[in-house]
């Protein structure tokens, strides 16, 4: 259920990526919507590792096909970068509409350079150009990062079960077993 | 023991997963226009609903811009700013009507003017990413008769060709996406080069290779398609020389090319569907080009 919403969601702001520079003034950068996905399900202990590699690279396969990329590009960046958002919470707790940005905008960066790589190696005549647009889009991305995010959190809530609502569930990343769920911070 | 089994069942999706992508990289590097019948209906399902959020992103749009003209008559008087409001409308309204028809009226200038045959193609989305300059555009009619490699035209010039073509949405391979490459002429000097897209230029430039340093070229001059290959037609306005870059060493010269095409206001354009007849063998009698049309001569 919590895939399925989550994975809709993404549909359409990926639908939305793709025609909001009608919107845009700027006609060059939009914010990278499906890589916020992306770091939601890396970021939230809701979701499994194998879950959100998943979900990332199902999401990065529908940018493949709204965007024009080649197929695989940007499911293959998509499921690194659910790796590397999983691996930034054992380091650093991302709360609130700073950290929010800052992630938004750091995993931005990474990821363009990862899709400028990628790229060069399936379509080796588009070269390693590219990465000038990387700080306008990695900003757009971070200013709208906690909304989204915030955004994803709200929904996960809503297809809660009622034994996750009232903390008696399966806890995600424990060793298996009933376990009280816990926030990130009581993990830490 | 349990938790020792999760977790490397966690470790093995996720090991699947990387390796699914990476499959799906190498199949799209070896057919890059081909798509999968998954992939088919995906897009069955996702164009639909980029045409509505086009057409609402595009009202959207209209009213703001009508907002932000009559701001600026807000200190006049009651009577002069309704008036005048109402005025502007009507303008605004004829105006966008008179472009639209405009436009229409150039398209088909093109459509009569272009020796080959055409279908008429509306663009539904743009570039959802800056890496990979791609329009998807939905074909009036015909579904099937698009191919890959197809090129596409507004009247202002070329636009870039079809890449992936899947019912009646086809992706459209913009002349600015690092991945085209279109034999080019600049008519002035007779000089011959492959224009090719700049990627993740902050702005829609190309740059010419292969044109040769015995044949230097000027800023502004114009660039046309050259018609080797035989899917564009000859003469069609390709774009314009903006800059000659100094100090380039070897045979050939570094030249960037500003297209004529206004990329981030595509709305219409027309898929050569057919390459043009054969040339004439008598060279007096050439096809007069009409209305609209972006030849160069």
């Amino acid at each position: 259920m919590r895939s399925a919403a989550t994975l809709l969601v993404a549909y359409l702001l990926l639908i939305l990526q793709s025609t909001v520079l009608e919107l845009a003034p700027v006609h060059m950068a939009v914010p990278s919507f499906g890589l916020l996905v992306v770091l939601h399900v890396g970021l939230s202990p809701k979701w499994t590792l194998s879950s959100s590699a998943v979900i990332a690279f199902a999401t990065g396969y529908l940018f493949d096909l709204v965007s024009g990329a080649p197929q695989g590009v940007h499911a293959f960046v998509f499921t690194l970068m659910a790796l590397f958002a999983r691996a930034l919470t054992r380091r650093v707790a991302v709360n609130g509409i700073v950290l929010g940005a800052a992630t938004s905008f750091v995993a931005s960066l990474l990821a363009s350079f990862l899709i400028v790589v990628v790229r060069a190696q399936v379509a080796p005549e588009g070269g390693y150009g590219g990465l000038r647009q990387a700080p306008l889009e990695a900003v757009l991305t971070g200013i709208f990062g906690p909304l989204v995010l915030s955004l994803f959190r709200r929904l996960d809530g809503r297809v809660d079960t009622a034994r996750s609502r009232v903390g008696l569930t399966r806890g995600p990343r424990g060793g298996g077993g009933t376990s009280l769920s816990m926030s990130m911070t009581d993990r830490r | 023991m349990i938790a020792v089994g999760k977790r490397a069942r966690e470790i093995a999706v996720v090991v699947a997963t990387l390796i699914l992508a990476l499959y799906v990289l190498r199949v799209s590097a070896k057919n890059p226009g081909e798509l999968s019948v998954l992939d088919r209906g995906i897009l069955r399902l996702v164009s639909p609903a980029q045409k509505a959020m086009s057409y609402v992103a595009r009202g959207i749009t209209g009213v703001a811009g009508r907002y932000v003209e009559l701001t600026g008559v807000r200190n006049e008087n009651e009577a002069l700013h309704r008036e005048n409001r109402q005025l502007r409308a009507e303008l605004m309204e004829m105006r966008r009507l008179a472009e639209e028809s405009g436009r229409y009226q150039r398209l088909l200038g093109l459509r009569d003017a272009t020796p080959a045959e055409t279908i008429a193609a509306r663009v539904i989305a743009v570039d959802a990413s800056p890496y990979f300059r791609v329009a998807r555009v939905e074909i009036d009619r015909g579904e099937g008769t698009v191919r890959r490699g197809m090129p596409v035209l507004t009247p202002e010039g070329v636009v870039g060709r079809i890449n992936r073509p899947a019912g009646k949405t086809s992706d459209v391979l913009l002349l600015v996406d690092p991945r085209s490459a279109l034999d080019i002429i600049v008519p002035r000097t007779g000089g011959r080069g492959i224009l090719k897209g700049k990627a993740g230029e902050n702005g829609y430039r190309c740059s010419i290779e292969y044109l040769a340093r015995g044949e230097p070229v000027k800023e502004g001059d114009a660039v046309v398609t050259s018609g080797v290959g035989g899917a564009f037609p000859r003469n069609l306005a390709v774009g314009h020389v903006t800059r000659i870059i100094p100090g380039a060493v070897g045979l050939y010269q570094d030249v960037e090319v500003t297209p004529d095409v206004d990329f981030a206001r595509l709305t219409d354009v027309l898929v050569v569907v057919a390459p043009p007849p054969a040339p004439d063998p008598d060279p007096g009698s050439h096809h007069t080009p009409g209305r609209g049309l972006a030849v160069i001569k």
